[in-house]
């Protein structure tokens, strides 16, 4: 079947192409090239006037893991007051903070979403992150998995093992737990809770083992760069949400020394300490420093106001934030051995100066770093604000007017610490396009994903242009997941299973001989049992791994 | 003006969410829109008429004849007027309701009063568990109001109970007053075992001893100037609570649950 998207006003910074009228043609599941001599198509749209962009790509969402499913029975006054009633091609559930499975699906493709990825997945819980997602219909998923606070790579480094066996160990957890980045939350901190530190900073030794965070984030970054993984070493850093964390940030990217690393969600790690309140504004000097260091990537982690809740791997933090808790209820749990999890309900208020506060200097990061391939429009769901908020956080950027309206209803001290009613950019659709797309698909080496030009699957989002860019981005006309029509004015009209994007680095297989002994004596499950087969995702029938290209040296 | 009745027709196979029968919901509304409205029965959906037969005009009084223990959602967020039930209620009875007067003249299901914030809920017969409890998850129960119950309770009286008061002339069951932030729960009765589970405040007054866990200390024998006017209070109630004979003013009190903070009294007759 040939279908042909005709005279949509067409945006793909993959292939350089900002606002220009251009037909599409798909067949197969694929984009192509206006065919030669005659043809026939099978289906036309009318898309004069219309915007396109390719499908977008959340780089950064909690959509899969044990956390989510503790988040779930944490709150059932908020699946209460949204329930999702079955259609004929629809199945029931519950959204708002925490939607069940199906419906993050339908409402991340009913905004013009193809795909998402889950960033903390535990290697020994992996195998439920990838069932979970496995009922995330629509959607591409894939998943950067959690290492830094593993009790085995911490004896590595105790022991002096060198880069290569560090190496191995993390292609091996890469391919065990179907993986395709790798993620450091609160570097060593998670462990060093265990052993009754309540904070952990950069060059602050885990009491046990002796082992500093900036080691571990050095062995890793390291390790993923060497192996020849796109996405940079994904970071949530030290200190989350502690003011005058900002310092502890700008030594993070300095001490990396030039490795690629991502630093995610990073409006939680910009505080610094100024002001009667002893807590203020690092945007400023955390987007220089990104500016200046073109190793660094960034995703914001936006906070909107609203109730929400925060599901984190990053026990020692959530435990310090467990008083904040709005409803009064949390959890904090280590997850057996190997990591921790801690889940939060949030009330994020425009009337309290902190709350206040995070909402400005997120949005000065969006507007202060000027490369938007090198910065992601996430909230970190659900821990800023749920995905749903997207297209409020993009008319946000998009609209000066509509920013310095809200500004001025936050609590006043907030207005007074912020530098955000002078700053003048307004993000253009093309810049939105990047971020969204172009940019996260490159970031995390997807082949063939983010772009429009021949070759690339047809994941395609039609929106009508929109002063109101809220309006325009939360009720696309079409979107289309792999040459399949998805989405109609907003709504989902037919769905399909998305892949699981892998990456697969070469490891030397002798690690598992260490690992057996170690998963033998310590650990809930043995060796064998730990790696995820290709089948397990495939076998029923609705699941396909797709396997990147890793970056050649 | 003679009252808004609805008469069952037949015992519905499946259970009924009655939630929209409610008198705020009726208000001038003709007899024919009230038979259009539609319930909730399983998966399917029921016209009002097709359940019951209608008559009367007085949506601030409505009866509902021949009730059984399938209509669930009886009187849900009642905001004034009165519900009169005629046989059984069934689940989520008088949930969440603001205002007004509940009675039942049979037994009610499970969850009667559920996060009730005010007014007033009798039932003649017994209740199922967690009586003026909060929804599963949630961390409050009744907030307010007077609830009589003339039979048995189930398990779970007044689980996160944070304010008003819950009368029972039979017996209760276990964990009664469990994680009660506030508020009274008296028990003619007996009561069963973990009376009391996690409380913080609040009052349980007991006629007859009850197995206490052994995180409530034994405080001693008191004279309570403050009984007396709680019984006052319930001389106009159509109860035996309002008898004269059954008020007393000395009380053995105990404290706890000091698992918890321990702010919680539970006084037995003595």
């Amino acid at each position: 079947m040939l279908i042909k998207l005709t005279g949509g006003t067409v945006y793909d910074p993959a292939s350089g192409i900002d606002g220009q009228q251009q037909d599409i043609y798909i067949q197969d599941g694929r984009i192509i090239n206006k065919p030669n001599g005659d043809f026939k198509v099978d289906k036309e749209y009318d898309l004069k006037g219309k915007v396109v962009m390719s499908g977008a790509i959340d780089m950064h969402t909690h959509i899969g893991g044990g956390k989510g499913n503790i988040a779930r029975t944490l709150l059932p006054e908020d699946h209460r007051q949204d329930p999702v009633h079955r259609s004929d091609i629809t199945r029931s559930g519950c959204g708002h903070a925490m939607p069940s499975t199906f419906v993050t699906g339908y409402r991340y493709a009913e905004m013009g979403y193809t795909a998402g990825f889950e960033p903390a997945v535990l290697p020994i819980n992996a195998r439920q992150a990838h069932m979970e997602m496995a009922d995330i219909p629509i959607l591409d998923k894939g998943g950067y998995v959690m290492l830094g606070s593993d009790d085995y790579l911490l004896r590595m480094l105790t022991a002096k093992k060198d880069q290569k066996a560090i190496n191995d160990y993390v292609a091996w957890t890469m391919n065990s737990a179907k993986a395709i980045g790798v993620k450091v939350v609160n570097p060593g901190g998670i462990n060093a809770f265990k052993f009754n530190q309540r904070q952990l900073d950069l060059d602050e030794q885990n009491s046990h083992y002796g082992v500093t965070p900036r080691q571990i984030l050095q062995v890793l970054a390291t390790a993923v760069k060497e192996l020849g993984v796109h996405h940079p070493l994904h970071v949530h850093g030290c200190n989350l949400g502690v003011p005058g964390n900002m310092q502890t940030t700008l030594d993070t990217i300095q001490g990396i020394g030039g490795l690629p690393m991502h630093l995610t969600h990073i409006q939680f790690h910009s505080y610094g300490t100024e002001g009667d309140l002893k807590f203020s504004s690092g945007a400023a000097q955390i987007a220089e420093a990104v500016n200046r260091n073109k190793n660094i990537t960034i995703d914001v982690g936006q906070i909107l106001f609203g109730q929400t809740v925060t599901a984190s791997g990053d026990s020692m933090r959530q435990h310090a934030n467990h008083k904040h808790a709005s409803p009064n209820k949390w959890v904090t749990m280590d997850i057996e051995c190997d990591a921790g999890c801690g889940v939060v309900p949030f009330k994020y208020k425009d009337q309290n100066f902190v709350n206040a506060l995070q909402w400005a200097i997120g949005l000065e990061t969006f507007l202060l770093v000027d490369d938007p391939w090198r910065i992601f429009l996430t909230t970190d769901h659900p821990n800023g604000a749920p995905f749903t908020s997207y297209p409020h956080l993009i008319r946000l950027l998009m609209d000066r007017t509509f920013r310095n309206d809200v500004l001025a209803t936050i609590h006043p001290e907030a207005q007074k610490m912020t530098t955000l009613a002078s700053i003048d950019r307004e993000y253009s659709l093309q810049e939105i396009a990047i971020m969204t797309r172009a940019g996260a698909a490159k970031l995390i080496g997807l082949q063939d994903r983010g772009g429009l030009s021949a070759g690339n699957f047809a994941d395609i989002t039609v929106y009508t242009n929109n002063s109101n860019r809220q309006k325009m981005f939360e009720k696309p006309d079409y979107v289309f997941k792999d040459g399949q029509l998805v989405v109609v004015d907003g709504k989902v009209v037919s769905t399909l299973w998305g892949t699981t994007h892998v990456m697969k680095p070469d490891f030397d297989l002798s690690v598992e001989k260490g690992l057996k002994d170690y998963f033998d004596r310590y650990l809930t499950m043995k060796l064998g049992n730990f790696k995820i087969s290709d089948d397990e995702i495939t076998e029923d029938g609705r699941g396909s791994l797709t396997a990147h290209p890793l970056k050649v040296a | 003006m003679s009252a808004l009745t609805f008469t069952l027709k037949y015992q519905p196979a499946q259970r009924v969410d009655l939630s929209p029968l409610v008198c705020q919901r009726l208000q001038g509304l003709a007899l024919g829109d009230i038979a259009a409205l539609e319930l909730q029965s399983g998966k399917a959906k029921l016209r009002v008429d097709e359940l019951f037969d209608i008559t009367g005009d007085d949506a601030q009084h409505i009866i509902i004849k021949n009730s059984v223990a399938k209509l669930d959602f009886i009187g849900k967020e009642l905001e004034s007027g009165t519900i009169s039930v005629e046989g059984d209620a069934g689940a989520y009875l008088g949930m969440g309701m603001k205002s007004g007067e509940i009675k039942v003249s049979g037994n009610a299901g499970l969850y009667a009063a559920c996060e009730m914030k005010n007014g007033y809920l009798e039932v003649a017969g017994n209740v199922g568990d967690f009586l003026g409890a909060a929804l599963p998850g949630n961390k409050m129960g009744m907030k307010g109001g007077l609830i009589l119950v003339k039979g048995n309770a189930g398990e779970r009286v007044g689980d996160h109970l944070r304010r008003g008061t819950i009368l029972i002339e039979g017996n209760a069951g276990d964990y009664c007053g469990s994680r009660m932030t506030a508020g009274t729960i008296a028990v003619m009765g007996s009561t069963g075992r973990y009376l009391g589970y996690a409380m913080r405040r609040g009052t349980l007054l007991l006629w007859n001893a009850p197995e206490l866990s052994a995180s409530f200390n034994d405080c001693g024998s008191h004279t309570l100037a403050f009984l007396p006017i709680l019984f006052a209070s319930f001389k106009s109630l159509n109860s035996k609570f309002a008898e004269v004979s059954v008020a007393f003013n000395r009380v053995q009190r105990y404290a706890g649950d000091m698992a918890e903070i321990g702010r919680g009294e539970v006084l037995v007759k003595l």
